[in-house]
């Protein structure tokens, strides 16, 4: 499925953000050494310094999940999803893939045209792209725009709006730090493409001004 | 998911956490606060439950077993739990990998376009009749449902894009419609995507497959903004490391004949 797409925001908002997901194809390259392939990889996205990775089977770091919990949930058809938070990062994490040569998929969501730069600097060609052509139907029915904005930080749809709401109060009210309010509203989401760097910045336009509590 | 009644403490904490609100806070017979699941709304979504989420201090709420839960049940975490993995896909999640391993899989080739309508997302949620208003639509153009998605298992007639009658009312957290058409079809398919939107009482966020060309450009962007649908900048880009690689479809139907 397609949920590290769909993303709300502007490209001032979402320019860092870059979502990587290596991927293994069952029935086609899920070879008996495809687990080992994919603890190396995520030794080097840790390296590098995402700001959330996890898996749909443990759950992510920014709910607690260390790293080698994630390591040994693999499945048999292994997968790791990560969100960076910018564009330096991805490009050194798209470097050391190009090195490791492993023959796996590999999957940028971010700025499209970002993407294709990083792509020509490094003189591969992108195979295939997933295009975002907006949501369709009965959408007065949505939350307002500044609550889709973290909701669909989780494309499985795990993030409540009344949990986003709920946060969002408790930041203006002084109870609670854009900082807890971004792991708070970012929990539910279990594979790990949650941006708590977005969400923070997101958060802190309802911090109350010094001396309003 | 069920609330356990004697050990809830009434605290709500698990009310925040539900995407498709169904879970309140009631008083019982004796005047204490109790959490209750509504099970037409619950979703099987699954967050009440995961203990690093909620964090149930009672740990008060929890499942039937497997062989306990109806089939409607059963389906509704197909499509709402991404831990789950249904056996007609081997992947977790609702559909198949789409572009994530299209280098290899070849799923949607150059000259071909693959098209996705997730119903109920976001926020909304299903149900499968309107899922069904869109497959019937999209079934008088002929156009084939992919086979290896969770979906496919609820089709009463993949022909004409019908479900069978015991899981028209189950609702999900979403479920993607996904298919592959020629290229030059691109333009009907949309019109059908644009009828079917008035007809949904319900969104569905559309997202669209194609293969870059030799140069480097995308063929679809032209086609989309001719049709009005203007695509995000925001994207999903499959940087061609996969092995063994392929994007003609030729040799991915020699490959698949092999």
């Amino acid at each position: 499925m397609t949920h590290s797409l769909h993303r709300r925001g502007t490209y001032e908002e979402l320019k860092d953000e870059y979502l990587l997901l290596v991927t293994i194809a069952n029935g086609v390259n899920n070879s008996p050494d495809a687990k080992d392939k994919l603890r190396r990889v995520l030794d080097e996205m840790w390296d590098v310094g995402p700001v959330n990775t996890g898996s749909n089977e443990t759950g992510t770091i920014l709910s607690g999940v260390s790293v080698d919990e994630i390591k040994q949930g693999f499945t048999k058809v292994p997968r790791i999803r990560c969100c960076f938070d910018s564009k330096e990062k991805i490009r050194e994490m798209l470097r050391r893939l190009i090195a490791m040569d492993l023959g796996v998929s590999v999957t940028i969501s971010g700025s499209r045209s970002d993407v294709e730069e990083l792509c020509r600097e490094f003189g591969i060609k992108p195979h295939s792209v997933n295009l975002s052509l907006q949501v369709w139907g009965r959408t007065e029915k949505l939350p307002e725009e500044d609550i889709m904005k973290f909701i669909t930080m989780c494309g499985h749809g795990l993030i409540s709006r009344t949990l986003v709401e709920d946060t969002i109060n408790k930041v203006k009210a002084g109870k609670m730090t854009p900082e807890q309010g971004a792991v708070r509203i970012g929990t539910p989401c279990v594979c790990g493409f949650f941006n708590p760097t977005r969400a923070v910045a997101l958060l802190q336009k309802y911090v109350p001004a010094a001396g309003q509590n | 998911m069920i609330v356990d009644q004697n050990k809830c403490i009434g605290c709500g904490i698990c009310t925040l956490y539900c995407p498709a609100d169904a879970i309140t806070i009631r008083l019982n017979a004796e005047g204490k606060r109790k959490a209750v699941i509504d099970q037409d709304t619950c979703l099987e979504c699954g967050n009440c439950i995961r203990r690093r989420v909620v964090k149930c201090p009672a740990d008060a709420i929890y499942e039937l077993p497997e062989e306990e839960r109806s089939i409607g049940r059963r389906m509704r975490r197909f499509f709402s739990d991404p831990s789950t993995t249904h056996p007609l896909t081997g992947v977790p999640g609702r559909g198949t990998e789409e572009v994530k391993t299209n280098d290899v899989t070849g799923r949607v080739c150059r000259g071909e376009l693959g098209l996705c309508l997730e119903l109920g997302r976001p926020v909304l949620g299903t149900d499968v009749r309107e899922i069904q208003k869109a497959t019937t639509a999209l079934a008088e153009l002929g156009v084939k449902l992919e086979d290896c998605n969770p979906l496919y298992d609820l089709l009463e007639d993949p022909v004409k894009g019908t479900f069978k009658e015991e899981f028209l009312d189950e609702r999900f957290v979403s479920a993607i419609i996904e298919f592959t058409i020629p290229f030059e079809r691109g333009e009907e398919v949309l019109n059908k995507v644009r009828e079917i939107a008035e007809e949904v009482n319900t969104v569905f966020s559309l997202d669209m497959v194609c293969c870059y060309d030799e140069d480097g450009t995308i063929p679809a962007l032209e086609l989309c903004r001719n049709m009005g649908f203007e695509p995000r900048f925001n994207s999903k880009v499959n940087v061609g490391l996969g092995r063994p690689y392929v994007i003609d479809k030729e040799e991915r139907d020699r490959r698949n004949a092999q």
